[in-house]
């Protein structure tokens, strides 16, 4: 890497952003749009950039996000520890969900740090998905909106919706059973991952936290996550 | 300036008619020249609605295949004499008028009016779009029923597809219901629709009673719906009226009533 304003860190769940302290903000945010700008290899699209808490103002770290979601790179801000952080003791079993005791691996997050093959982009939406649409796609999708009941997602790849998710949602529609599906809160009639389909429980309650849906022995599985 | 406006839902019996006819007679009570155009051809009842099928010589379906001007088949309403009716057929079926010539006829006639109001008829088919493709802004009508919101959600999706305004509409609101937990309530369906509202209006025995002698509900200011609609024309002309809490029939309601008369 070079030497330059800001470093991005390789760690187990992704690219930390590392960068002095004392530079401006301005040149911080700039540098890193230039950087964008440039397509440089680290900025493939579904790359997830950490920042730890406290780095910057609320502003700021708001600020970044926007930057970084218009490439279609996600930035998350959060505690960095050897292990990506999981929560086990409050998520509820639903019924015809079942979810599995979480492995110790640091697998979780791998997924969401591996980045897409050339040909696969990222898609966009930035928008609520209404009823009877549909967004299909060869590759992965970022939805920053609701998907509302009646509405499909069919996506090649994995599918990040930043909102809620009520409609149907199709990740790896081509067969990738390692694609999943993440919302800021998931509670959609069906979801189908690859070959597999898992149907929503009758009485599903909204949850209050972001959750991911992903394939482990054979099994459509539901955990929460930290964003 | 005058102001185009579709009245829309997706799904039928929600009240699409009852609220235009409402509207219109609201607007034409405030001193605005309104024109309603039904665009219902084949299952028409605005004309029912504001009493005036008796009045009916021509129609739209004449007027878009220009057999006659649209002042010719307007039919002025009995009791505000700067409200008009463009009723449409009760024969021909919605592939009578193209988009076009519907177009085409509500840019020929805005010049004259204050607002016209267009009354779609239910579903995404081509009278949908006959409704749609004049209108400047949308108002979509809905019930608190999860069936009547997924498809307001399907238009909502339709019509900002051709950018479209659009406000909200809330008809049938059972306060009684929606305090039991038993109705959706304003704040899961603006969770899905997420739209401007500019009306709640509550479920009223009354309005089947008016509608069935030819009375818009507006007309009546003593009943809960009336008023409701008042306030949603007010809203309409530009006037911020605060949403008012519905009066469930509890004990603090009939005290109200006791002292009120």
């Amino acid at each position: 890497m070079r030497e330059e304003v800001f470093k991005l860190k390789g760690n187990q769940s992704g690219l930390q952003l590392v960068f002095d302290p004392k530079i401006s903000f301005e040149t911080l945010r700039n540098e890193i749009q230039k950087r964008l700008e440039s397509g440089s290899q680290f900025f493939k699209r579904g790359t997830v950039i950490q920042l730890p808490p406290d780095m910057l103002s609320k502003e700021n770290e708001e600020s970044l996000r926007k930057l970084f979601h218009q490439y279609g790179v996600l930035f998350r801000v959060e505690v960095l520890e050897e292990r990506p952080k999981r929560h086990t003791s409050t998520k509820k079993a639903k019924p015809e969900v079942p979810v599995n005791p979480p492995e110790p691996a640091a697998q979780a997050e791998k997924a969401a740090a591996q980045p897409v093959a050339e040909e696969q982009k990222m898609l966009v939406i930035n928008r609520t998905v209404r009823s009877g649409q549909v967004i299909q796609t060869q590759g992965g999708v970022l939805i920053c909106g609701n998907v509302n009941p009646g509405a499909e997602i069919v996506a090649g790849g994995s599918i990040d919706i930043r909102g809620t998710c009520r409609g149907i949602v199709h990740a790896g529609a081509y067969g990738d059973r390692s694609s999943f599906i993440i919302a800021d809160c998931l509670m959609p009639v069906q979801i189908r991952i690859a070959d597999l389909i898992a149907q929503a429980p009758d009485a599903i309650e909204k949850p209050s936290y972001a959750e991911k849906a992903s394939v482990k022995n054979n099994q459509i599985v539901i955990e929460p996550i930290e964003r | 300036m005058s102001e185009v406006i579709v009245i829309t839902s997706g799904k039928g019996g929600v009240g699409k008619s009852t609220t235009t006819a409402s509207l219109g007679v609201g607007l034409a009570m405030r001193g605005k020249k309104v024109a309603l155009i039904d665009t219902d051809t084949g299952l028409r009842n605005l004309d029912i609605l504001l009493g005036l099928e008796r009045r009916i010589v021509y129609t739209l379906v004449d007027v878009a295949q220009k057999r006659v001007n649209y002042g010719q088949a307007l039919v002025r309403h009995k009791k505000y004499s700067n409200l008009f009716l463009l009723p449409t057929s009760q024969v021909a079926d919605k592939t009578a008028i193209e988009p076009e010539q519907m177009k085409q006829l509500v840019d020929t006639m805005r010049h004259e009016f204050d607002f016209i109001l267009i009354d779609c008829p239910a579903g995404i088919e081509q009278g949908f779009q006959t409704a749609v493709i004049g209108a400047d802004w949308a108002v979509v009508v809905t019930i608190p029923e999860v069936s009547a919101v997924r498809d307001a959600d399907k238009i909502i999706g339709r019509l900002q597809a051709v950018n479209k305004d659009i406000k909200l509409i809330v008809n049938r609101i059972d306060p009684q219901m929606v305090k039991a937990g038993t109705m959706l309530d304003m704040t899961s369906i603006d969770d899905i629709l997420s739209l401007p509202c500019i009306g709640q209006i509550p479920d009223d025995r009354e309005v089947i009673n008016a509608s069935n002698q030819g009375i818009p509900i507006i007309e009546w200011n003593n009943t809960a719906a009336g008023r409701a609609y008042d306030d949603v024309v007010g809203r309409i002309c530009g006037e911020d009226i605060p949403f008012k809490p519905f009066e469930t029939e509890g004990f603090f309601a009939r005290l109200k009533h006791v002292f009120g008369h």
